[in-house]
């Protein structure tokens, strides 16, 4: 017996996001399919005294349609996905039954630095780490449930999936979920002095690969229960599932057993085995560890087929946008199914024997029905996504 | 319905619902926050964690006492684990600020660190999920606890809240709209079976155990609807409509206690 249950699917009506590779849907998905390197030197801050000083920066942001950018720029990448998504798609239902879910492995952190040397409680409450949530649903002028997910690096994936259940318990109508990150100096402090930043390219999979390099921006999708979305729509979210590994508070479970349980729940929630997935967009660090015990996790839970699954990775390109990467990778999932193309894994060049998928450095024409995404982040945190794509 | 198994309660008035004084605001007297005492977890699988680490292994291990389950019982992966704190992060974001943790602390800055020393320490290995906010948000996460019992993602599920505001009571004091005086440290664990079905979730008018929690307890932020429900399994009610607050948003959710 499963031990998970059946979920309802809800449908993904449309998306909007803020990345280093264009603050809007249609360059991000532009640029990730024609290999365009969202990696940079960093110049927003002082970076002369880490061992890296290189990362996925949004050099300039844009101005919104209506109204300011706020000086929290967590906030402020939000609400430029947020605009973004709004040229593609009404929130059309009583503002009460609008909900807000995001996720974040940072908050405003940065708000709070700055609070330690400014007077004044405006400061003090930036720098919570819903306080970016927040400024997005009044924007929105959202006043059903705000939520603010904090898994690490699998927050965006969590907050889809608390997106979902929040639409399948009626307890909001429409959900607007995702997540976000900024590149600041405290997470370049903290992931250069872990040394899991590398000196040379992001390499996901391949057998030269040395570690992960930060990438900040912010992902949102709109959802709806499946029968009451417009027909329009990019796809469904069918199944999700998290769980913990309970082994470190920094690393992942040595065999995987986590992301395992993970991906093995949400595919049962989805109603669907490991042979219907067309397509695994990975966490795909690029880190010797992670990549390794990933692929594990995918050759047991897809069985025989795994070799010939495509796998991605898109941190390659951006670097690893921590709160925003799994929103953004389910949006890539459902843009691949609806343009047949599958974007490469920038970096890829060597294949790994411990890392056997099918994974490639180039785009490549595929056009998957299911797609399969996972994530895993700090405190053994673990979510996994199925998703499917419009017909 | 989801029913209440037990709640562990640590608060800085001491452990449990007998240790709540009367009118919290006149047992704080000039004190701007009341603050628990770092439970007494030593040894090496502890070394780095932080004080809201302990805290929260703390509470469930007193959450599993109330509820008479064993750890073998919500060891592995049908039990999940909800964890919710409004700032249980700041003392170790500061502290990593100022330079007084090694590199070795940048894990426990996140948190899921806390979460994560729990899972650790009760092999806890199910449906995990961490939210960010104030009373309102513990009411999120007794539903996010319901909603995966119901769908049959766990058969047990550990709703904890963890509240510090010591080492950042300087911040405190600045943002008075948020949170009235006394803060009180706290650290809660409610342990759940059943289903979510019927719960009621939703926005709502405070409740009278909301309020009852204020005068009694303080502010314990996410703390505070696992505190009301503490009261209301000590009071015998059959039932509790818990409600919380935070940001100008109120929830509310029932549960059989």
């Amino acid at each position: 017996m499963s031990t998970f249950g059946r979920t309802s699917a809800v449908a993904v009506v449309a998306a909007g996001v803020a990345t280093p590779l264009g603050l809007d849907l249609d360059s991000f998905w532009s640029a990730l399919c024609t290999g365009v390197d969202g990696i940079s030197a960093i110049e927003r801050f002082r970076v002369d005294d880490l061992r890296v000083g290189r990362g996925g920066e949004i050099k300039k942001l844009r101005a919104l349609r209506h109204g300011r950018l706020p000086r929290c720029r967590a906030s402020a990448l939000l609400l430029l996905a947020a605009d973004d998504l709004l040229t593609r798609a009404a929130l059309a239902a009583d503002p009460a039954r609008v909900a807000v879910v995001v996720g974040t492995a940072l908050g405003g952190v940065e708000e709070g630095e700055r609070a330690l040397g400014e007077r004044g409680a405006r400061a003090a409450a930036a720098g919570l780490y819903d306080s970016p949530a927040h400024a997005l649903a009044e924007r929105l002028a959202a006043r059903g449930p705000v939520l603010t997910v904090s898994t690490a690096c699998a927050s965006g994936a969590t907050a889809m999936g608390v997106g979902a259940d929040l639409l399948a318990a009626r307890a909001a109508d429409l959900v607007v979920a995702g997540g976000y990150d900024v590149l600041c100096r405290f997470v370049m402090r903290g992931f250069d002095a872990l040394r899991s930043l590398t000196r040379e390219r992001v390499r996901p999979f391949d057998r030269r690969r040395s570690g992960l390099l930060l990438g900040e921006g912010a992902a949102l999708v709109l959802m709806a229960r499946d029968a009451d979305a417009p027909r329009v729509r990019l796809g469904r979210l069918l199944g999700h599932a998290s769980s913990s590994d309970g082994s470190h508070v920094a690393a992942p479970d040595p065999q995987g057993r986590g992301l395992e349980h993970a991906v093995r729940g949400a595919l049962a929630a989805a109603g669907v085995g490991g042979d219907a997935v067309d397509f695994v967009s990975a966490h795909g660090t690029g880190t010797p560890l992670n990549d390794r015990i990933e692929t594990a996790v995918l050759r047991r839970a897809l069985g025989a087929r795994a070799g010939a699954v495509p796998v991605n990775s898109i941190k390659g390109a951006l670097g690893h946008t921590m709160g925003a990467a799994a929103t953004l990778e389910a949006i890539m999932c459902l843009l691949a199914s609806r343009d047949g193309v599958v974007p490469g894994t920038a970096g890829y060049e060597e294949p790994d024997p411990a890392c056997e998928l099918d994974v490639r450095g180039a785009t490549r024409a595929a056009r998957p029905r299911v797609s399969l995404s996972t994530s895993l982040g700090f405190g053994g945190c673990n979510a996994a996504l199925v998703l499917e794509g419009a017909p | 319905m989801t029913r209440v198994l037990g709640v562990g309660l640590l608060t800085g008035w001491g452990a449990g619902v007998a240790a709540l004084p009367e009118d919290a605001r006149r047992a704080a007297g000039d004190r701007r926050v009341v603050p628990l005492v770092t439970p007494p977890l030593a040894g090496e699988r502890f070394r780095r964690a932080t004080r809201e680490c302990l805290l929260g292994v703390a509470a469930v291990e007193a959450g599993l006492r109330e509820s008479g389950l064993s750890r073998a019982a919500v060891a592995g992966p049908r039990t999940a684990l909800v964890y919710v704190t409004a700032a249980a992060y700041a003392a170790s974001n500061r502290g990593f600020i100022e330079g007084a943790g090694t590199t070795l602390h940048f894990p426990y800055t996140a948190p899921s660190a806390v979460p994560a020393e729990v899972a650790i320490e009760y092999g806890l290995t199910g449906g995990y999920v961490i939210l960010v906010g104030g009373a309102a948000a513990a009411v999120d996460a007794l539903w996010q606890a319901g909603t995966l019992l119901a769908a049959g993602r766990a058969e047990t599920a550990l709703v904890l809240a963890v509240e510090t505001f010591d080492e950042c009571a300087d911040l405190w004091a600045r943002g008075r709209w948020a949170a009235p005086r006394p803060l009180v440290e706290a650290a809660a664990c409610a342990v759940l079976v059943g289903s979510g079905d019927d719960s009621g979730y939703g926005p709502g008018a405070a409740s009278t155990l909301e309020a009852l929690v204020a005068r009694r307890a303080g502010e314990t932020l996410a703390c505070a609807p696992l505190v009301g429900l503490a009261l209301a399994r000590a009071a015998g009610a059959p039932h509790a409509r818990v409600t919380g607050r935070w940001r100008g948003r109120r929830a509310q959710i029932a549960v059989a206690t």
